[in-house]
């Protein structure tokens, strides 16, 4: 296997090697080259995009298309692939594809990673570069009647966007029913009790079994990349991240956009933020695990059972913790670049005894937990072996967070490109090998674990820390101009799994591009490779159990 | 409670003073009115109040508190609010069955209640095929919940139904088998007589008396009933014709205000009619030591609802083929293997 050549491959670990490699892979396919702050970048033509990707990818193991970011510049289109691996996150290659501003056509990548599709259907409907060969280029964020693509630079945003009723695409209108067919066509959502939010899947159910199905979103879209785009870096951004995925992960979301922008402006975080941040982060993912075990309990269970009361009483508490820590209960803005707004709340004993409770009620919870769900034989009937995404097909779809994880995929930011505090701290990441809608549950009540584990650490860390060092925040400069073209992507691991931020800089202090990679969003994609063929029950558990929040999917 | 004591509406028509076949005719319609009107006071504290403490109490909540005692008042505000509501006429329904379908649930279960002897002389009428005829009752809901789905122009609809339908032929079938392994014992369809002859003593322990209650004589067959009872009625692990997170409603998807009321309250009429019948058959009917045997009665149907209750806040939902085998290939098999000893055991002793 070619991954592990690379792997036995030592000098592939700087930029110059990797380089090399990838020049003596590719060749005359390099048109240029361009540093990125997170990684080195090849410019190819349009017309060679599945044939680098592919070399890439089976030659030197960039089996993870992270994100694909499009932008239109004065003179050009440009499609960016952010490549890296499942096994070596900290290797990262971007494939910069240029096209011609008058008529951006470049070749799709959706033949070579299954994630592509959607990123390049977001990129033809926000940008306007069409992609040739792509299997269904449709828009994905707007509605098929929009006129212009919004972020490109010819885009006019006073003109109004006048759609009459009928014009609507109206799924009601068409039977769907093949004279002959014996499927039925269904709309399942956007107001449905189980589709977490306003998700539209249309389904073509064969009997009860789930013969096709499309998940139709954007009905959430509220503008947050243009929105980001229109803030400056220091102190604007900050309260849009908290509003992507808005189901108690506020805090993972704020450091998604804290360190793409801190690396791009070089900011220090000091040591005693960094625990404090990790702390505040391990809460908000037990915030929302505990949300995500809740809700999927209530998809199978089909009632508001005493498992999901349970599951929102143990996250109300990690609530309380959070609304102590940052003021607030859900749209925090407790981070700051540099390091966060305000010190622990005084007194200090006091919020320290309030984390050592919930910690110490925690197992009990846990075990609880265990006992009514994934002790319960019906559930495991109901779950076990339904859904199950291979973990091929996964990274393939660029699945992250527990959904990869799930299926066996040994993969965490929070270890495999360290940030934070986590590398001085004791845990584990936890894996559950079977890719099935039981292993996505186990892998998210293992985290809660774990979690609690880097919060205990926390706690022990910031109540020993001596009182004269409590530095929260480093030196920033009040207005941050980094430097015209600097671009950086750089992703944390949110609930969810992989929240990346992509920004490009344009010399002045907002952002010239600013795109983020909603875990959530690929992770979608996966649902039909799930749950062809299975019944409407175990499509429903599947996304229950994908854990998507609608507000991060759209964006 | 012997077959002796007078049905209601002869009771009745001893109390009006008339006589002869008209006071039978108003005897019965005053007593039918009567025990309907009991049927739907017990519907009403146990929909819009007890089902909502119950669940609250399972799930660590207080729920409806704010009106009259214990929020016993919200059962008078959820009645002004669910009548005052729209009743929305989608397009393109099938009207007649649009509009009978509601009426049939209801009045199918209350049906079903005219030959329960339910204690202190409360028994509507006792033909020697009782137990048949509340079992033909409470069936021809199935044809209105096919109404419902079929006539309601929507695929969830559609789908509850036709999962309904597939539900009930699935589980009244074993139903009916185990209730027959109880007809074996006492050898009479007529309700007052199953009743009778659970009267009579099993043994005696320690100078407590054991009646032979057939939960005690039979509780295999028990067990059955009960599990096939939960799945007739459509409650959790087994209410899959609902399934809210899967479609939507099931066959109530399109029904608001005074239908949706109507639907609902068949389907706790149906509850209390299945507590009803495994009461008669399993529990003594209205028989127990100290209260009058309405109340005894009262307290077994309510016992059995709360186990529904219990059911809906704890177990999960199966799938909709994983329930039809374990219907077909579990219960009906069991139900035959119970049928087939009891008979065995029957013809030894007898």
């Amino acid at each position: 296997m070619s991954i592990q050549s690379v792997a036995e491959e030592p000098e592939l670990a700087t930029r110059e090697e990797l380089m090399d490699a990838v020049h003596r892979l590719l060749g005359e396919r390099v048109v240029g080259t361009e540093e990125h702050l997170n990684a080195p970048a090849v410019i190819i033509a349009p017309d060679t995009v599945v044939e680098v990707l592919g070399l890439l990818r089976t030659e030197l193991g960039f089996d993870h298309l992270s994100c694909v970011t499009a932008e239109e510049h004065p003179d050009r289109f440009e499609t960016v692939y952010h490549l890296t691996s499942y096994d070596a996150r900290t290797r990262e290659l971007s494939v910069v594809v240029p096209t011609a501003s008058d008529d951006p056509h470049s070749q799709s990548a959706a033949s070579v990673f299954h994630t592509a599709d959607w990123h390049e259907r977001e990129a033809y409907d926000l940008i306007g570069i069409t992609y040739d060969d792509h299997p269904d280029l449709r828009r994905i964020l707007l509605p098929e009647t929009w006129v212009g693509h919004p972020l490109s630079r010819s885009y006019d945003q006073q003109q109004p966007q006048i759609v009459t009723l009928k014009e609507w695409e109206n799924p009601l209108a068409e039977d769907h029913r093949a004279a002959e067919g014996d499927t039925m066509y269904i709309n399942i959502g956007p107001h449905h009790p189980a589709t977490h939010g306003v998700l539209h899947v249309k389904t073509v159910l064969d009997g009860e079994q789930v013969a096709d199905i499309d998940p139709d979103i954007g009905y959430l879209h509220r503008c947050e990349e243009q929105m980001c785009q229109t803030k400056t870096y220091r102190h604007q951004i900050m309260p849009y991240p908290d509003r992507w995925d808005y189901a108690s992960s506020g805090l993972l979301n704020e450091w998604a956009y804290a360190r793409a922008a801190e690396d791009l402006n070089d900011i220090e975080v000091p040591e005693y933020a960094q625990v404090i941040r990790t702390l505040g982060a391990e809460v908000c993912r037990i915030a929302s695990h505990m949300l995500a075990v809740g809700t999927f309990a209530l998809d199978v269970y089909g009632d508001f059972t005493a498992i999901f009361m349970y599951a929102m009483r143990d996250r109300e508490k990690a609530q309380k913790i959070l609304e102590e820590l940052t003021g607030q209960r859900m749209m925090f803005n407790y981070f700051r670049l540099g390091g966060v707004v305000w010190d622990l709340p005084e007194p200090r004993a006091e919020f320290f005894a309030l984390i050592r409770e919930f910690l110490d009620e925690l197992p009990q919870a846990l075990q609880e937990y265990h006992d009514l769900i994934s002790g319960n034989e019906i559930l495991q009937l109901r779950t076990v072996d339904t859904g199950v995404l291979p973990a091929e097909v996964a990274k393939s779809y660029g699945a992250t967070g527990p959904v990869a994880r799930g299926s066996g995929i040994d993969y965490d930011l929070r270890r495999d490109d360290p940030y934070g505090y986590y590398p001085n701290l004791d845990w584990d990441v936890v894996t559950e090998p079977d890719g099935d809608n039981y292993s996505r549950l186990l892998v998210r009540m293992g985290e809660v674990e774990q979690s609690a584990r880097i919060i205990d650490q926390c706690v022990t860390l910031l109540e020993e820390w001596p009182e004269d060092d409590r530095e929260i925040q480093s030196n920033v400069p009040r207005t941050l101009r980094p430097e015209d073209g600097a671009e950086i992507y750089r992703a944390v691991e949110g609930a969810k799994g992989e929240l990346g931020i992509y920004i490009r800089a344009d010399g002045t202090d907002k952002p010239g591009r600013f795109k983020i990679r909603s875990p959530c969003f690929s992770n979608l994609q996966t649902l039909p490779e799930m749950s062809q063929g299975e019944y409407i029950p175990d499509m429903i558990a599947s996304l229950g159990s994908l854990d998507i929040v609608l507000g991060e999917v759209d964006r | 409670m012997t077959t002796a004591q007078a049905l209601l509406p002869e009771t009745i028509a001893g109390l009006l003073g008339i006589g002869g076949t008209t006071g039978i005719v108003i005897g019965s319609l005053l007593g039918a009115f009567l025990i309907a009107n009991l049927l739907l006071i017990n519907t009403a504290v146990a929909g819009p109040w007890a089902k909502r403490k119950i669940t609250a109490a399972f799930t660590d909540r207080i729920a409806v508190n704010r009106i009259g005692p214990f929020g016993l008042l919200v059962i008078v505000a959820d009645a002004v609010r669910l009548l005052s509501k729209e009743l929305i006429v989608p397009e393109d329904v099938d009207r007649p069955a649009w509009d009978i379908a509601p009426l049939i649930i209801p009045f199918s279960a209350l049906l079903g209640f005219a030959v329960i002897p339910m204690g202190s002389g409360v028994h509507l009428a006792d033909p020697e095929t009782g137990l048949v005829f509340a079992f033909a009752a409470a069936s021809i809901a199935s044809v209105g919940l096919i109404m419902l789905g079929y006539a309601s122009n929507n695929k969830f609809s559609l789908l509850g139904g036709l999962r309904a339908v597939a539900a009930n032929i699935a589980y009244e079938i074993p139903l009916i088998i185990v209730a027959a392994s109880v007809v074996l014992f006492t050898g009479s369809l007529q309700m007052s007589e199953i009743v009778a002859q659970q009267a009579a003593p099993l043994l005696t322990v320690a100078g407590v008396t054991i009646p032979q209650w057939f939960i005690f004589v039979n509780p295999f067959a028990f067990v059955l009933f009960v599990v096939a009872n939960i799945a007739e009625v459509g409650r959790n692990p087994f209410d899959i014709p609902e399934a809210p997170t899967e479609i939507v409603a099931g066959y109530q998807t399109e029904y608001s205000s005074v239908y949706f009321v109507l639907i609902y309250l068949g389907e706790f009429i149906h509850i209390f009619l299945g507590g009803a019948i495994i009461a008669t058959l399993f529990l003594g009917g209205p028989a127990g030591p100290v209260l009058p045997g309405i109340v005894w009665f009262l307290i077994k149907i309510w016992a059995f609802f709360l186990f529904t209750q219990w059911a809906r806040s704890a177990i999960p939902r199966l799938r909709v083929d994983q329930f039809l085998d374990i219907g077909w290939k579990g219960l009906l098999v069991l139900a035959f293997a119970n049928l087939v000893l009891t008979a065995a055991i029957v013809g030894v002793i007898a």
